[in-house]
């Protein structure tokens, strides 16, 4: 069995190399027009000559975001996917349990029209939205910017303030605390209630545990990729709830199972109750 | 003796000046910036600052896996996560990010995800209706948009930067112009053109226009055909991982 084994392995290794040698063939019928993919040179974190991106052990920064120059993390902060914080001209320093949101660009630049350059401060605990755009500003600790804004050159977002969703934040605008700004440009639009307040709180939270799952999920190697993926394909049944219809308890395997506190107020039941 | 004295005053002596010119020119640094908060972080050692893989395009996350139908366009640098279905001849264009991971995303026949659009589900939406992303066949999303837990009825064109905040619907043909905000929970009516910020009615689409919406869809259903006849259906990058390795001594 030994020897039938290894014929097999080398008669597949032959098959490779003929589908290889192949596929050489097929690139130069194409000629000049042939695809050839390299290893991805995307750079997470990535140093502009001095400047180096100062990441806490806690964040979870998405592969393809872009950390570059000096930028500091504090923990339990995600910067998620598609996101570039540009530290290139100035520093950036992001609080602790911030989140900033899927195709952000924090950035500052050289040249404005007041001729001042400032740093990017964003404080403890906030929210940036998806694709927000901030630009040389301030934004103080549990505040929210909500997604699509675009936050220009010394823009400051006191505490508990919350930026519209799709607004444009002109120069130099100062948001008080506890006040609702939005539309181009951002106006005062109303007042923040308290339990709006308590969101802005309890959704950084969310997105702390949130980035757990992401970050164990994206430094996965390659391996345990695909022993999940053949787990997935084992025990892909019916829903959770169909089941738990007709009586039945199936189990999930323990690398399947997200940890409760992604999905709040969810009752956990990994195995279901009996109903009849 | 002699010898270690001679070296400790050359050690002493010569390091010096170069030392001096360094605090002198630190000493200025420091003093034309302004004071930044103390922010204590502990970097980790094995955080990996470049890995070869890239950006995997399908994250599972626990039990959920994304699904792409056969003959649906998926952009590389797409990042697909959660519970994110792409029915079949839909695409999703380039830089497009598709979180799943609170709630459902589902991508109906024919439409598309236009270049870095976020599709995002909240967990609950503030109409109370289940919150997952719904967008429905023919639907053309423009590019750049963020779509948060709304539902898109069949044959309509989001234009390009608009947003879509939870609970919002858009009806059966109708058109969002470009960088239109729709609050959350708002209702798009059927046949209608809205815009703006917040999205306002503009007008009533005639009946041209809305023959021409599905017409948008296909075409760009059969734009995404020539894209994705591009890409292999295996990557050979895994050929340049070995010589790689092979070439550091790694094994394979």
């Amino acid at each position: 069995m030994g020897t039938l084994g290894r014929a097999i392995y080398t008669v597949g290794k032959w098959i490779r190399g003929s589908g290889q040698a192949l596929d050489r063939v097929g690139s130069l019928l194409q000629g000049s027009h042939r695809f050839e993919e390299h290893l991805s040179r995307h750079r997470t974190l990535m140093n502009v000559f001095d400047k180096s991106p100062l990441v806490d052990k806690d964040v979870f920064v998405a592969p393809s975001a872009s950390v570059l120059g000096d930028v500091q993390i504090g923990k339990g902060s995600s910067i998620w996917y598609g996101c570039v914080l540009r530290g290139d001209v100035n520093n950036i320093s992001v609080g602790s349990g911030t989140n900033i949101q899927d195709n952000s660009l924090v950035h500052v630049a050289k040249t404005n029209l007041g001729g001042k350059v400032s740093p990017t401060t964003i404080g403890d605990n906030v929210t940036v939205g998806h694709s927000a755009v901030i630009h040389g500003c301030t934004v103080e600790d549990d505040a929210f910017v909500g997604m699509g804004a675009t936050l220009l050159d010394g823009v400051v977002v006191e505490k508990h303030a919350m930026v519209a969703a799709g607004s444009i934040v002109k120069e130099n605008t100062r948001i008080p605390s506890g006040e609702v700004w939005g539309g181009n440009p951002a106006k005062f639009m109303r007042k923040l209630t308290d339990e709006e307040i308590a969101y802005i709180s309890k959704s950084a939270e969310n997105y702390i545990n949130l980035a757990h799952i992401h970050a164990a999920e994206n430094s996965k190697s390659f391996d345990e990729i695909e022993v999940e993926r053949a787990l997935r394909k084992k025990y892909a049944r019916k829903d959770e709830d169909y089941d738990s219809m007709l009586g039945i308890v199936r189990e999930t395997p323990a690398e399947l199972i997200l940890p409760d506190n992604v999905l709040p107020e969810k009752t956990t039941t990994r195995v279901p109750t009996t109903h009849y | 003796m002699a010898t270690s004295i001679a070296r400790f005053s050359r050690r002493a002596l010569t390091p010096n000046p170069i030392r001096r010119f360094f605090a002198t020119s630190a000493a200025l640094a420091t003093n034309t910036e302004a004071p930044k908060p103390k922010l204590t972080v502990s970097p980790s050692p094995d955080r990996a600052k470049w890995d070869y893989r890239g950006q995997r395009q399908i994250i599972p996350l626990g039990q959920w896996l994304p699904k792409v139908a056969v003959d649906a366009y998926v952009a590389p640098n797409v990042v697909l996560a959660g519970q994110v279905t792409v029915w079949d001849g839909s695409s999703v264009w380039n830089g497009a990010v598709l979180r799943g991971d609170l709630n459902k995303i589902t991508l109906g026949f024919c439409a598309n995800v236009q270049e870095r659009c976020v599709v995002h589900a909240a967990w609950s939406s503030p109409t109370g209706l289940p919150a997952e992303t719904l967008i429905d066949r023919y639907v053309t999303v423009g590019a750049y948009s963020l779509l948060r837990s709304c539902t898109i009825e069949p044959e309509c064109i989001i234009g390009q930067h608009s947003i879509l905040m939870e609970g919002s619907l858009v009806e059966t043909r109708s058109i969002l112009e470009a960088g239109s905000v729709v609050p959350p929970g708002r209702r798009i009516p059927s046949g209608e053109l809205w815009g703006g910020n917040p999205a306002r009615f503009i007008r009533t689409l005639t009946n041209e226009e809305s023959l021409e919406i599905p017409k948008l869809a296909v075409a760009i259903n059969h734009l995404s055909g020539d894209y994705f006849s591009e890409f292999l259906p295996y990557s050979t990058v895994y050929l340049e991982v070995e010589k790689f390795k092979k070439s550091l001594g790694i094994a394979v």
